[in-house]
C-alpha cells in the first residue's frame, strides 16, 4: 500500500517521503518539514492514533489523513477527536484521496510547494 | 517302526494302541474345543502346493513372487487343489453356511472376495513362514462383501504338511465403527473451525482487503499515467504487474479462508509445517497488531516434513494462537508478548506456542482439554478439545505447562514424514 500511494503521489507530482512505520518518520519529523501526513492507523510498531497522539504532544499542527481497512467506528471516531484532517477507508477512491491531500496542502501552507509524509 | 525288534514291536503296540485310544479321545475332544471356539477357522491340506514347491526348490527358485506372476495359472491350480478338510461353527457362520460341508471343498471361495491375496498366501508359504495376516475382503456365500482379518498359520517340517490353519476375523462392524468417529472428529473439527472464522473474521477481512486497496490505488494510478501526454508505459507495466501480484494475493487468501470452511474429508499429505505455520499466522496477524502484542517466530531454516491434514493443522495452531492473543488480552498484561516456535527432534517435531498471559490456573489444568470447559468469558471449551483430538488423530500429543517466566505454553509434537 505505500508503494502504491508513492506511485500515486508522484503520478500527480507531489513530492513525498515514504516511512515503513511511525517510530521512522517520528524521528524524521521536524516542525515544518511535512505539510501533510498519510497514515495508516495499523502499523506494525505503534499505531496510527498514537502517532496522531503524539504529534499532538509535540505541537505538531500537521494535518494528518488516516487510512484504514477497519469498519469499527470506534476508530473513526477517536481518529477525529484526535484531530485527523480526513479520514478514509480502505479501499478509497484516488481522487477523493489527492483533494483531501490538495486541501490540507492548501491550509497548511498556502503559498508554498508541498511536502507529505506517506505511512504505511 | 520297530520293524525288526518283534518283542518291543508288541509292548509298543499294545503300548501305541492305548496311546492311539487316548489320542483319539484327545482328537475328539479337541475337535470339539475347535468347533465351539468364537473364531472362525478352517483346517487346510496344503500338501498340494507343496509338492509343487519341493520341485520348484528342488529346480533352484528361489523368487517365487516373480515366478507367481509369470506363472498366475498356478495359484489358479492351487486355490483348486488345496483343500479345506475341517472347518468350526463360526466359520459356517461367517460364510453364510449352512452346513459345514458346504465349506469343506477346494480353498477357492476363501479368495473371492480379494483374489489376488491367494498369490501372497502361496509367496508365504514357500519362503517357510509360520504365519502371514493380512486385511481382506471375504465374499459369502450369498454375496456379501465382509472385511476381515485372514491369518494362515503354516505347517513346517517335520510337521504334517497336511494342517495348516486359516482363521478369519470379521472386523466389518469395527472398521463401519471407526470410520463413523472419523467422521464425527472430522463434522467437529469443522464446526469448530467454521465457529474460529467467526472470530477471526475482522482479521480476515483487513488481511483481503490489503491487496485490494493496493489494486485500486495501483489501478488509478497507472489510469492517470496513461492520461498524461507523456505516457509512460515502464510506470504503467510496473503498476499492472503488481495489480496482477496483489490479486494473486488476494485470491490466495481467499481459497485460504474457504479450505477452512468447507467440509473436507482429512486428508494426509506430506507437509511442511513452516508454511502451516506462516498460513495460520494470516489469520490472526490483524489480531495480534491490532492489541499491540509483539510476536517472535523462532523455526530452523530447514525442517523435516511431517504427514497430515493442513487445514486441520492450520486450525491448531490458529486456536492456539486465539488462546494467548485472548489470555493476553483478558488479563491485560503489560508485557504483551507471544512466541511461536518449532523443534526437530530424531522422529517428532515439536510446535510449541507461548504468551505472556496470566498462565494456567493449577486447578484448571486437569480438565483443560475437555469439551465445553472454558476459562473465557466468551468460550465454548471446544478448542482446545478439538487442537487434542487432532493432534492425536496426527499421531502426536498435546501438553500444557505454565513457563518458568510465567504465562502458559502449549506445546505439541507431529511425527516426521516416514520415520
Amino acid at each position: 500500500m505505500r508503494e502504491a500511494l508513492s506511485e500515486l503521489f508522484e503520478v500527480f507530482s507531489l513530492s513525498y517521503r515514504a516511512f515503513d512505520r511511525a517510530e521512522a518518520f517520528l524521528a524524521a519529523f521536524a516542525p515544518g518539514r511535512f505539510d501533510c501526513l498519510v497514515t495508516d492507523l495499523h502499523l506494525p510498531g505503534i499505531s496510527g492514533l498514537e502517532l496522531q497522539q503524539r504529534l499532538k504532544a509535540l505541537g505538531a499542527t500537521i494535518p494528518v489523513i488516516v487510512i484504514t481497512s477497519s469498519l469499527d467506528p470506534n476508530h473513526h471516531i477517536r481518529a477525529m477527536q484526535e484531530g485527523a484532517f480526513a479520514y478514509l477507508t480502505k479501499p478509497f477512491n484516488d481522487k477523493v484521496l489527492i483533494n483531501h491531500v490538495t486541501a490540507a496542502l492548501d491550509q497548511a501552507k498556502p503559498a508554498h510547494k508541498p511536502d507529505d509524509g506517506a505511512g504505511s | 517302526m520297530a520293524e525288526n525288534s518283534p518283542s518291543l514291536d508288541y509292548r509298543a503296540g499294545v503300548a501305541s494302541g492305548g496311546e492311539a485310544g487316548n489320542r483319539a479321545a484327545g482328537d475328539e475332544k479337541y475337535r470339539k474345543l475347535i468347533f465351539f471356539m468364537p473364531t472362525a477357522l478352517w483346517q487346510v491340506d496344503s500338501r498340494a502346493a507343496g509338492e509343487v514347491f519341493g520341485r520348484l526348490k528342488a529346480d533352484g527358485l528361489t523368487d517365487i513372487a516373480t515366478y507367481l506372476d509369470q506363472h498366475p495359472e498356478l495359484v489358479e491350480i492351487a486355490k483348486d487343489t488345496v483343500l479345506v478338510t475341517e472347518v468350526n461353527r463360526e466359520a459356517v457362520a461367517l460364510f453364510h453356511g449352512p452346513t459345514p460341508a458346504d465349506l469343506i471343498r477346494p480353498v477357492r471361495y476363501l479368495f473371492a472376495g480379494t483374489p489376488d491375496m491367494a498369490k501372497r498366501v502361496m509367496v508365504a508359504h514357500f519362503e517357510g513362514w509360520r504365519n502371514y495376516t493380512e486385511e481382506a475382503k471375504i465374499l459369502t456365500f450369498d454375496g456379501q462383501l465382509r472385511d476381515v482379518i485372514f491369518s494362515v498359520t503354516y505347517p513346517t517340517p517335520p510337521e504334517q504338511q497336511d494342517t495348516t490353519f486359516i482363521t478369519i476375523t470379521d472386523i466389518t462392524e469395527r472398521l463401519r465403527t471407526e470410520a463413523q468417529l472419523r467422521q464425527l472428529q472430522a463434522d467437529f473439527a469443522h464446526a469448530a473451525r467454521i465457529s474460529t472464522l467467526g472470530e477471526v473474521a475482522t482479521s480476515i477481512a483487513h488481511e483481503v482487503k490489503q491487496p485490494l486497496a493496493a489494486i485500486v490505488t495501483n489501478g488509478e494510478t497507472a489510469l492517470h499515467w496513461l492520461d498524461r501526454h507523456d505516457v509512460n508505459v515502464a510506470k504503467v507495466r510496473q503498476l499492472t504487474t503488481r495489480i496482477v501480484a496483489s490479486a494473486y494475493h488476494a485470491s490466495d487468501i481467499i481459497q485460504r479462508i474457504r479450505l477452512m470452511a468447507v467440509r473436507a474429508e482429512p486428508e494426509r499429505v506430506v507437509l511442511d509445517l513452516k508454511s502451516v505455520t506462516a498460513e495460520a499466522l494470516a489469520f490472526v496477524r490483524h489480531d495480534i497488531e491490532s492489541k499491540h502484542i509483539t510476536l517472535s517466530i523462532d523455526i530452523p531454516q530447514t525442517l523435516p516434513e511431517i504427514a497430515g491434514d493442513r487445514v486441520q493443522l492450520q486450525q491448531v495452531i490458529v486456536n492456539l494462537l486465539l488462546n494467548s492473543i485472548q489470555a493476553i488480552n483478558q488479563a491485560e498484561s503489560p508485557e504483551r508478548h507471544i512466541r511461536i516456535g518449532i523443534e526437530a527432534g530424531p522422529s517428532m517435531l515439536a510446535v510449541s506456542i507461548r504468551d505472556s498471559g496470566p498462565g494456567i490456573a493449577p486447578d484448571d489444568f486437569e480438565r483443560l482439554f475437555e469439551s465445553f470447559f472454558s476459562t473465557k468469558k466468551s468460550g465454548m471449551g471446544i478448542g482446545l478439545t478439538i487442537c487434542r483430538s487432532i493432534v492425536t488423530a496426527h499421531g502426536g500429543t498435546i501438553t500444557a505447562a505454565n513457563g518458568p517466566a510465567g504465562g502458559a505454553q502449549f506445546r505439541f509434537t507431529l511425527p516426521i514424514a516416514g520415520r
